[in-house]
């Protein structure tokens, strides 16, 4: 379960197929960390979502936004060689940490909702989610194992999808 | 959009968070019965990104207390108590650190630096503020920091952070006070302060 991390920070998108790599997103708050694999190709990737849609549709910083982060992971881990058959998705954050009182739904809720939306558009299968509540979390997506690992705060890493028999996992 | 502030516009906005956290340590001081020392605040002008780690590493346990700012500015304050700090300051006020009495004594001390924070900005600015409720969360730093920059300004790329340290003489007992203004509150800030766009 060792390997190099790799930081995926707000807004950033990370591909590979380096079966060492473990891509990290840290301290998930009403973010989303969105991971896709192809576990038989070894291919993974995770962007770090911040908000639900983009401004325009050519920003600097497609992993920044659900709506574009979706296709743009999609390309990504598919020219590193991923069957887009095969490719699995998991969806972790999306908490309401504070609540500010200013829109009907907050933000968490908002990202989730358009990341699932945007998951369907694509035609990528959602295999597991550890979303909503008011904890912070931190995904990891160790590239060769094909495993999404979620700690958090104050817990342990907990398998989300790789190390089990395939099962639609939600927990909310 | 504007991303970049200028040094005498960092200035003006790091005095202001000087005399904000003062305030606050004075009455810290009263409440814990012991000197509070107050660092010179640091000004972060960074992609929100990298604000969160700014202030720590972002998987760090906290306690952070959250004070919305309303009226004519919109922002928040916020408080983070590492895990030494929030001991200490528990045991100062006789209260077990990690049982739900210690995140209440908490979220106390954060409501009254949090509010003497804001009416010395009122004061200061002439801005028709107040602090709404505080909201007390126990917490990795990264998911605390980047939802409080997020929840204040959605639309933003660049988030400001002034940072104040407070610490207890001679114990372990660093915390950080943090000013987070959505982008229209930062020019709102810097046209009082007499050194707007």
């Amino acid at each position: 379960m060792s390997g190099t991390e790799v930081m995926v920070r707000m807004g950033e998108l990370a591909t590979s197929a380096d079966p060492g790599d473990v891509l990290v997103s840290i301290g998930l708050g009403s973010c989303i960390g969105l991971a896709m694999l192809d576990r038989k190709a070894a291919v993974a990737g995770l962007a770090h979502v911040v908000l639900p849609a983009a401004p325009s549709p050519d920003v600097a910083t497609p992993g920044k936004f659900a709506d574009l982060a979706v296709p743009a992971l999609l390309e990504g881990v598919c020219a590193l060689g991923a069957a887009r058959h095969r490719i699995e998705a998991a969806i972790v954050g999306g908490a309401q940490m504070f609540s500010f009182g200013k829109g009907a739904l907050d933000i968490g809720a908002r990202n989730e909702a358009a990341t699932r939306a945007a998951l369907e558009a694509a035609g990528v299968r959602l295999r597991a989610a550890a979303t909503g509540g008011g904890t912070g979390r931190t995904v990891r997506v160790h590239v060769g194992e094909g495993l999404v690992t979620v700690k958090e705060a104050g817990g342990r890493d907990e398998p989300l999808l790789g190390a089990r028999p395939l099962a639609m996992e939600v927990r909310r | 959009m504007k991303t970049q502030y200028t040094e005498v516009q960092l200035d003006a906005l790091r005095e202001l968070a000087n005399i904000g956290s003062g305030n606050s340590a004075t009455a810290l001081s009263q409440m814990v019965g012991r000197p509070i020392d107050v660092s010179a605040p640091t000004a972060f002008a960074l992609p929100i990104g990298e604000a969160a780690e700014a202030i720590g590493s972002p998987e760090t346990p906290v306690t952070a207390v959250l004070v919305p700012v309303c009226g004519d500015l919109d922002a928040v304050v916020l408080l983070l108590f590492q895990p030494d700090a929030a001991a200490t300051l528990c045991r100062l006020l006789g209260v077990e650190p990690g049982t739900e009495l210690g995140v209440s004594a908490l979220g106390e001390i954060g409501n009254v630096l949090g509010t003497n924070y804001i009416s010395a900005l009122g004061t200061m600015t002439g801005l028709a503020i107040e602090p709404r409720p505080p909201q007390t969360v126990a917490d990795m730093l990264g998911a605390v920091l980047s939802s409080a920059v997020i929840g204040v300004d959605e639309t933003r790329d660049i988030a400001l952070l002034l940072d104040s340290e407070l610490a207890t003489d001679g114990e372990e007992c660093a915390l950080s006070f943090l000013l987070i203004p959505s982008e229209g509150g930062v020019a709102e800030l810097l046209d009082r302060l007499g050194v707007g766009a």
